[in-house]
């Protein structure tokens, strides 16, 4: 499965990584997007009742821990990361509403359109995620 | 005569330290006593605390995994209404049980238990609020109705 993300997701993720109390952020990530298929991934909170392609909000690293947003499309085999916020530390929030949900899920489409997009990988040992922008890949 | 009063105040402290005496030979196993039986509580404490909030984690799973119906009808619909009212009174109930725990929190008793109860709380809160979000409010806003839409067009 091919693994995308929004500008915002990209943003937000370094910003989280170069702190340290979000110093696993990376390893949460792998560990749970990479190297799977969508079944592996049908889990967490579906916000829009599509089958072909669930919007997702996942909790990672256990209790307390991230929200990710993302949405998988199925019939292309991709996944979007859209949006990542911790619940706890001195980044934390309250989960987004329902406007910023909505609002995340037109950007997704319109940036899928558009191949407004990061397209993420592994380096060698597979420890960090690389971001390509879709027009240098 | 004032030798017999002495002699009776002298009787009365040999008494009294020698039922002082012999009280604070059995002391330390009473204190024992006290002190076991409190270690007891404490324990018995954090046992029902993680039981309870194991319990709250399987409800907000259970109650995540409704998301994932699809198709549901107007009596479903109204019986999920009823469950969201019915875990709002529970997190109710359950925030007035954790309030006076801050007073063993602060203690250093039970901490990352009872951290973990209130967790388990915010994330029931969560769980129904996301439900009530999926099935009564965002299915309501058009921009993200029409996205639903369009992304079958991808």
């Amino acid at each position: 499965m091919e693994l995308y993300c929004l500008e915002d997701f990209k943003v937000e993720f370094e910003k989280l990584k170069s702190k340290k109390s979000y110093k696993t952020i990376e390893q949460e990530l792998i560990g749970y997007f990479f190297g799977k298929t969508p079944e592996q991934l049908y889990s967490g909170t579906r916000l829009n009742h599509s089958v072909d392609a669930p919007y997702i909000k996942k909790r990672l690293s256990g209790r307390g821990g991230y929200r990710v947003y993302f949405l998988l499309v199925i019939k292309n085999d991709s996944l979007y990361l859209m949006f990542i916020h911790p619940k706890t530390g001195p980044q934390g929030s309250d989960n987004i509403t329902d406007e910023s949900k909505a609002y995340l899920y037109k950007k997704v489409l319109a940036c899928i359109q558009s191949k407004d997009l990061y397209k993420l990988t592994l380096d060698k040992p597979n420890t960090k995620i690389q971001f390509d922008r879709l027009d240098s890949v | 005569m004032e030798n017999i009063s002495h002699k009776s105040e002298i009787i009365d402290i040999f008494s009294n330290v020698r039922n002082f005496s012999f009280e604070e030979k059995k002391a330390p196993i009473l204190n024992e006593e006290r002190i076991n039986a409190l270690l007891d509580a404490i324990l018995d404490f954090k046992t029902n605390l993680k039981g309870k909030t194991e319990r709250i984690y399987s409800i907000n799973e259970r109650i995540e995994k409704i998301t994932w119906f699809n198709n549901l009808d107007e009596e479903s619909l109204m019986l999920l209404n009823d469950l969201i009212s019915v875990a709002k009174d529970l997190r109710t109930s359950l925030i007035r049980q954790y309030i006076p725990m801050g007073y063993f929190r602060k203690k250093g008793i039970a901490k990352e238990e009872i951290k973990d109860f209130k967790n388990s709380i915010d994330e029931l809160k969560e769980s129904f609020e996301d439900l009530e979000s999926v099935f009564f409010f965002l299915p309501k806003m058009p921009e993200f109705v029409e996205t639903t839409t369009k992304l079958t067009l991808v």
